[in-house]
């Protein structure tokens, strides 16, 4: 076909579109009489974020939209389709359940039984003791009923050994699901575990949480350090894993929207938080005098899926163009990974009910089938009982066989972006994509991250957004099965999952032993050069790294932490 | 009349804030005078709540260990002759087969998630001032 006729095509083609709007267009007058007068169920449909929405969408409503400019193809810039060119007809997403409980041997057990039923990555969840940075022998009241009750101990590197002996660490990705007041310690110890297994840290793959909106706004732990340490901290892992290129193959952060979301706000919300605290990074590691490219290609994110299910298909569509846009037209990094929004997806936690919790698993599986077909990269999928404790065995595994439900039988994986053109969830990501970009610049206005979270501005936002969900609840707007709709008034309590009961003794004595057998002359001068590091703020991980393989407990070097930099007084209240 | 004081507290270091927040926030907007304290020890909260001459004791549990903080709470309050002077009341991620066993362990009511604030309230205004308080 020669250059003319291939434009006398085009303008053919053109015509025949537009002639093809008007039809559309009239057709549309003609069923619009039908519903005059017609009553609906409620007085507006909006969708969670708050979109009016349409009772039908059509070609009139994707008009406008480019399709190369706006969708394009799948590994091609802005990415809509999905980051990768044949996506889960070449592979499918990680199999990722977060997991841990009681002591690391029992965590490391139920690891192996889930490797066996086919999870394709780990990560751990760890206790309160952990998250927090504060060792089991502390004399805080009554510490030791919270030891491997929300998660794994890992107080040391001994912990740390026993979670991943046997696991095939060296083939396997794992998440370590730790924030800055502990990532440095936490990742130390794993790589230090792995090179004692004869496993270079520049062969690991895997993911460190690291992420400093969980710790402020997602959770806040005892006795918390300020947002600018966090982030200090959180850089100090990026530099330290790819930047100065330790540890290449490692996510040294994963931006937890997940967790902001789960705290009441929406996904226009969400993802503007999460953009947001991208780009507080990003600023501080080009202030520390890096390149873009030096450390972009490994930021990667951990979203939510809740509720509105094409809503959440939109939200993650529009997430991979916004990423791309904002990198190209504020950072322009050269290496197209730097603008590929890579994610893991949680179902929603908020949304299980106590009240007739095998419903939970009805739950779970559609808002893990958003996730799949808003083309995720790795996803955990709830146990039925997490409402009110940690997940039993027979739980658990049942929640892997949802995700391979999907996998193996419903044929979702063989088209990439199967909702893609379809003219609701094109609107809905287009409308979504504008939403998200104004809120973004309302909190770049309120001065950014750690501004907005040292004055306050991120806790008024999330407790308004959490009241208005409460108060919708409450009054029946929003329906929850069990909760305010399909109540059963007497039911029988399922049996709760326990944890170990000697898993204090157990991990005190662990790590009594371990301060029997260290050198502690050589641990407290490297404590030392920590402070001093903690002064300069230099890279704190070369310094924490040599202490965690000389058997220094995660409490002795948070506290350093708090010592030095001292702690922050939370706005919580807004 | 006098309006009904209350005093929340999350005992231990677990850091799942939401719940005793809106709690919080439900039981102001119904027009009681309510004192988030935040993480505290069991000791300095009953001292508090004597200070501030409260009603209500409310604290949040998501960390599995709703049982020893209760046994903790009326331990101590025993200790001090203190046992009827405060309405306890207990929330979080604690399962319906527990709630019985934290009424023997001296809860007054126990709150699971999915709870409208409003039986909180109404539990709260129906038992502040009953027999021994």
């Amino acid at each position: 076909m020669d250059r003319r006729s291939n434009a006398s095509v085009f303008m053919e083609w053109s015509t025949e579109m537009s002639d093809d709007a008007r039809k559309i267009s009239e057709e549309q007058e003609k069923w619009l009489l039908q519903l005059e007068g017609v009553k609906e169920r409620k007085e507006a449909f909006v969708s969670d974020a708050g979109i009016p929405l349409k009772p039908l969408y059509t070609p009139l409503d994707v008009g406008d939209i480019d399709y190369v400019e706006e969708d394009g193809f799948p590994g091609m810039p802005p990415y809509t389709r999905g980051v990768y060119p044949n996506m889960y007809r070449g592979r499918l997403w990680t199999i990722r359940m977060f997991s841990g409980f009681g002591t690391p041997e029992e965590t490391n057990q139920r690891w192996k039984m889930l490797y066996d039923h086919g999870e394709t990555g780990f990560s751990s969840a760890v206790d309160s003791l952990t998250f927090a940075g504060v060792d089991p022998d502390d004399p805080i009241e009554w510490l030791e009923s919270e030891v491997g009750k929300e998660g794994v101990p890992l107080y040391s590197i001994r912990g740390m050994e026993a979670m991943v002996e046997g696991i095939p660490i060296d083939e396997v990705s794992v998440a370590l699901v730790v924030e800055p007041e502990t990532s440095a310690a936490i990742t130390s110890m794993y790589f230090n575990v792995a090179e004692k297994r004869g496993i270079p840290k520049s062969q690991l793959r895997g993911t460190t949480q690291n992420d400093i909106l969980t710790m402020t706004i997602g959770y806040v732990p005892w006795h918390p350090l300020k947002p600018q340490d966090l982030l200090k901290l959180a850089c100090d892992l990026i530099e330290y894993c790819t930047a100065m290129g330790e540890a290449p193959k490692w996510n040294p952060v994963n931006f937890t929207t997940y967790n902001y979301r789960e705290g009441g706000i929406d996904a226009v919300q969400e993802i503007a938080f999460g953009l947001a605290n991208a780009v507080a990074h990003i600023d501080e590691m080009l202030r520390r005098g890096w390149k873009i490219d030096d450390f972009a290609f490994r930021l990667a994110f951990h979203l939510a899926a809740q509720r509105d299910f094409f809503e959440e298909v939109a939200k993650y569509r529009a997430a991979r163009k916004l990423w791309y846009r904002l990198m190209t037209e504020r950072y322009n990094p050269q290496q197209p990974v730097s603008k590929q929004f890579r994610f893991h997806v949680q179902t929603a936690g908020s949304s299980l009910t106590a009240q007739q919790p095998t419903v939970n698993i009805i739950r779970t599986a559609y808002q893990a089938l958003e996730a799949v077909l808003g083309g995720c990269q790795s996803l955990h999928t709830n146990s039925f009982d997490e409402a009110v404790c940690l997940p039993a065995e027979e739980s658990v595994l049942l929640a892997v066989r949802t995700q391979q439900v999907i996998r193996e039988e419903t044929g979702v994986t063989d088209v990439i972006d199967p909702l893609g053109g379809s003219y609701y969830v094109e609107a809905l990501t287009e409308e979504l994509e504008h939403r998200i970009w104004e809120y973004f610049l309302e909190i770049e206005e309120a001065g950014g991250i750690v501004a907005a979270l040292n004055s306050g501005w991120l806790y008024r936002e999330m407790n308004k957004a959490f009241d208005k969900r409460r108060k919708a609840v409450e009054s029946g707007e929003e329906k929850v099965i069990g909760v305010n709709t399909c109540v059963v008034d007497e039911e029988e309590p399922c049996p709760p999952f326990r944890t170990n009961p000697d898993a204090a003794r157990i991990e005190i004595e662990r790590l009594e032993k371990l301060r029997q057998e260290r050198d502690n002359q050589k641990v407290a001068g490297l404590l030392d050069e920590l402070k001093r590091v903690c002064e300069t703020r230099e890279n704190v991980l070369p310094v924490v790294s040599r202490l965690t393989a000389e058997g220094a407990s995660v409490g002795e070097i948070t506290n350093t932490f708090r010592e030095m930099w001292g702690l922050w007084d939370c706005p919580m209240m807004g | 009349m006098k309006k009904i004081r209350v005093l929340l507290f999350k005992p231990g270091i677990d850091g799942h804030w939401r719940g005793i927040l809106t709690v919080s926030r439900a039981l102001t907007e119904a027009g009681m005078e309510v004192i988030f304290e935040g993480f505290k020890s069991v000791d300095t909260i009953v001292e508090a709540a004597f200070q501030e001459d409260v009603d209500v004791i409310g604290y949040s549990v998501h960390s599995g260990a709703h049982h020893e903080w209760t046994r903790r709470l009326s331990q101590t309050l025993d200790e001090k002759g203190a046992r009827d002077s405060f309405l306890i009341i207990v929330g979080g991620a604690i399962p319906h087969a527990d709630h019985e066993a934290l009424k023997q362990e001296g809860a007054d009511a126990v709150f699971s998630p999915g709870t409208n604030t409003k039986d909180i309230v109404r539990f709260i205004e129906e038992n502040v001032g009953g027999a021994g308080r």
